[in-house]
């Protein structure tokens, strides 16, 4: 049964059981834990079998090659999001379904179309480049000049996902507005520069431009115009993402609640000490307040509403640090054992203090909110 | 049975012709407006003409003066009330019709109900709580007014604390002692207990907020008849549970969620611009923050009593994240006004009555963390219902309660 959303169809269902069966088989934390430390990527064929599971199809229109289960595409990338999480797995997930929704809603020329079947078949693999080089996402790194109807690119981005084994990369320029473009990440000029981090559960790069030359063809919305495709692609990313955190929430606060009943000190369970008790109450507490407010926000993007993106913040700058105080607080419960690499815990904290910082910190979202509301 | 459409209708036309529209005074937050006997007394008016009217309990049985009709049609009746002056009895009218009404349905006499009801709905009879007791809040089963039988009467000693409304109550729902040599909780009984009984003394409470709404009460032998006992003799534990829920507003099934989050806690940003701070980055945190808390708040109690609509909670225990999420939200907002605030949140031009705003949700702050179950309850609560952790060595649920008494007060941390 999926914890965030209390009320999904048997098709919802099936699913999520399907992709819950896929990453237990074919990326287990053990496998989790080999990547890691060696840096690999997961490679083309889990995309694949993630992409015949539907991972990228169900914000895209059928008739543009994608489909959702129930009609809802949105509710349904949640779904899959949140078995995802659960279990810590690799691969630009969310990147990927923002990339498509919005190559579906803006998508010009045989280029562009070509690009969009293949990305969500899982043939061709795509990164979202935006951030600037201090990791700020409202303020693109990389500038973008037009010259004729072409578009020169220059400057660096950081926290790219599998910007390395990448075959697109959307980039999301600033240059007398916002420019996107799609562009081949082995185009001359491009320079990815994978770096190590706190998330070992993902990987990330620095992608540089050098006088990267685009042509028309490789312009999604209009050249200087892509302001508001950007905020809805904030959206789904946070949707994405938020939902991704929840599954992670959920799969490690199960654990440590266990461990409360387990584990004897003093002649009783730890759990049975008021003081880890009260720690685990107000942590399942956090859990349930991220579930509803996961909930909600899918919920109004799926509904298109006015406030979608003021949700959406809300939900991204809450979870981000409730799932942060959620880690700690199992840390905290877990005790000594959980300070050992052997030990899941920290798999989990890695995970959930990046998802906290993609794709807009919790202040970042907070203002953004004030922005909306046109404080 | 009408339908609700139809219901609908006839509560529109009956109201125009009825009631005069809502005039809207003053600040709407605890303490800020006196509750009097004055303004009671109108409310009971407004009450009697529902009764005639046929729109008084709309949920509660016919026998006793009810419609027996649905929630949808209560809430039907509440929407079209909503432009109308409608009776309020302060926080006695939900103790009245939101937890002292449903538990009687649910557990006193046919001819007690016959007695009371009927007065309830036509707004001769306010019930307020008599539970706390200077030494009982958290561990209600833990009451020491005692009930003693003599003949076909009981003779009532003690005394109660935290009464919202008594002042202006005509009955009390007493829980008291009948058995001091078993267990504590096996030992309860609950009385109707009128106010003005003599041998009851109520007194009013001055809040931290300036005004007076709770009450605190004593009882000087005083003297009841069998027939005002609700439920059996030492049965009162599981109706207090019950009530208990209630009194949590798991039972409310029909409160709109808003659609959305609505407009940016306009309170905080009206402090912000007093001050010429809407840009101030720090302030902007702070009221997002805000505005994010409570909208996670509304969604949280959407969420919960979704899990109860659908069986897939815990009851009792999922209804207990609801008020911890209640009883921690709000004391941090309130600070966050403070913190906002800084000059125009600490002191105002005497007959500003917005200007007290900010300080009055400060003083009550913390009520919702304490009143109606403390976070530490809800959190033992979440932890044993919900989470299935295992519960710790108590002292006093096998023991007779005489017993327990000397005990807690001789305490040596050895069983």
């Amino acid at each position: 049964m999926s914890a965030v959303d209390l009320a999904i169809t048997d098709d919802q269902e099936m699913l999520r059981a399907a992709t819950a069966g896929f990453v237990q088989s074919a990326c287990p934390l053990t496998r989790i834990r080999e990547l890691g430390e060696t840096g690999a990527d997961v490679g083309a064929d889990y995309v694949r079998s993630g992409a015949e599971l539907g991972w990228f199809a169900m914000l895209v229109p059928e008739e543009q090659g994608g489909g959702s289960v129930s009609g809802h595409g949105v509710l349904d990338a949640v779904i899959l999001a949140e078995e995802r999480g659960r279990l810590l797995q690799p691969g630009a997930f969310v990147a990927t379904n923002v990339v498509a929704d919005a190559l579906a809603r803006l998508v010009a020329g045989p280029e562009q179309e070509e690009a969009l079947t293949s990305i969500v078949a899982g043939a061709a693999r795509v990164a979202w480049v935006l951030a600037d080089r201090a990791g700020d996402w409202g303020a693109p790194g990389v500038r973008a000049v037009g010259k004729g109807d072409q578009v020169v690119l220059d400057g660096t981005s950081t926290l790219v996902q599998d910007a390395d084994v990448a075959d697109w990369l959307l980039v999301t320029a600033n240059g007398e507005g916002i420019t996107q473009v799609l562009v081949r990440a082995d185009a001359p000029g491009v320079t990815v520069t994978p770096k190590t981090g706190l998330d070992i559960t993902r990987r990330f790069a620095d992608v540089t431009f050098d006088g990267v030359t685009v042509p028309g063809s490789g312009v999604v919305g209009g050249i200087g115009e892509g302001g508001d495709d950007v905020e809805r692609q904030f959206d789904v990313a946070a949707v994405l993402t938020v939902a991704e955190s929840v599954g992670a929430m959920d799969a490690i606060f199960t654990d440590t609640v266990e461990y409360a009943k387990v584990r004897t000190a003093f002649g009783r369970p730890i759990g049975s000490f008021q003081a880890v008790k009260h720690l685990l109450a107000d942590t399942a507490l956090v859990l349930e307040q991220s579930k509803a407010i996961a909930t909600a926000a899918a919920r109004a993007l799926q509904e298109g509403r006015d406030d979608a993106g003021e949700v959406a913040s809300m939900a991204k700058a809450f979870v981000g640090e409730g799932g942060i105080e959620l880690a700690q607080n199992c840390w905290q419960a877990f005790g000594g054992i959980a300070y050992t690499w052997e030990h899941d815990l920290h798999l989990y904290l890695r995970r959930l203090t990046a998802d906290a910082a993609l794709y807009g910190e919790p202040a970042w979202h907070r203002e953004r909110i004030c922005r909306i509301h046109g404080l | 049975m009408i339908s609700v459409e139809e219901f609908r209708e006839q509560a529109r036309a009956w109201l125009a012709d009825n009631m005069e529209p809502r005039v809207d005074t003053g600040l709407r937050i605890r303490g800020a407006g006196h509750k009097t006997v004055e303004s009671i007394t109108e409310s009971r008016v407004l009450q009697r003409r529902l009764f005639d009217g046929g729109f008084a309990g709309i949920t509660w049985p016919t026998e006793y003066g009810g419609q027996a009709l649905t929630g949808a049609h209560q809430q039907a009746f509440e929407v079209e009330a909503a432009r109308y002056a409608m009776p309020d009895f302060g926080v006695a009218g939900g103790t009245t019709f939101g937890v002292c009404g449903p538990v009687m349905l649910a557990h006193a006499s046919p001819e007690f109900l016959a007695r009371h009801i009927p007065r309830i709905l036509a707004g001769d009879e306010l019930w307020c709580q008599f539970f706390s007791e200077p030494g009982a809040g958290s561990d209600l089963a833990g009451v020491t007014t005692r009930a003693v039988r003599d003949g076909d009467r009981w003779v009532i000693n003690g005394a109660k604390i935290w009464s919202s409304g008594a002042y202006y109550s005509d009955y009390g729902m007493c829980l008291a002692r009948t058995d001091w040599d078993v267990p504590k909780h096996r030992g309860l009984t609950w009385f109707a207990v009128p106010t003005d009984a003599p041998g009851v003394t109520v007194r009013p409470i001055r809040e931290i907020n300036g005004d007076i709404e709770f009450c605190e009460e004593f009882f000087d032998d005083v003297l009841l008849d069998d027939g005002e006992r609700i439920g059996e003799v030492n049965q009162g534990w599981s109706i207090a549970q019950a009530m208990l829920v209630y009194e949590r507003g798991a039972s409310n099934e029909h409160r709109p969620v808003p659609p959305g989050p609505g407009a940016l806690a306009s309170d905080f940003v009206e402090l912000a611009r007093a001050q010429g701070r809407e840009r101030d980055p720090v302030v902007r945190q702070l009221i997002a923050r805000a505005h994010t808390d409570d909208y996670v708040m509304v969604q949280l109690q959407a969420r919960v009593m979704q899990h109860l609509r659908l069986g897939t909670g815990h009851g009792a225990g999922t209804a207990s994240f609801a008020k911890l999420g209640t009883g921690t939200t709000l004391a941090r907002r309130a600070r966050i006004g403070m913190e906002i605030g800084r000059g125009p949140a600490l002191v105002w031009d005497p007959a500003d009555d917005e200007g007290r705003r900010t300080a009055l949700n400060y003083l009550n702050g913390r009520v919702m963390a304490i009143a109606g179950g403390t976070n530490e309850v809800q959190r033992n609560g979440i932890g044993e219902r919900v989470l299935g952790l295992p519960r710790e060595p108590s002292f006093d649920t096998d023991r007779p309660f005489n017993e327990v008494l000397g005990n807690a007060a001789n305490w040596t941390g050895k069983p």
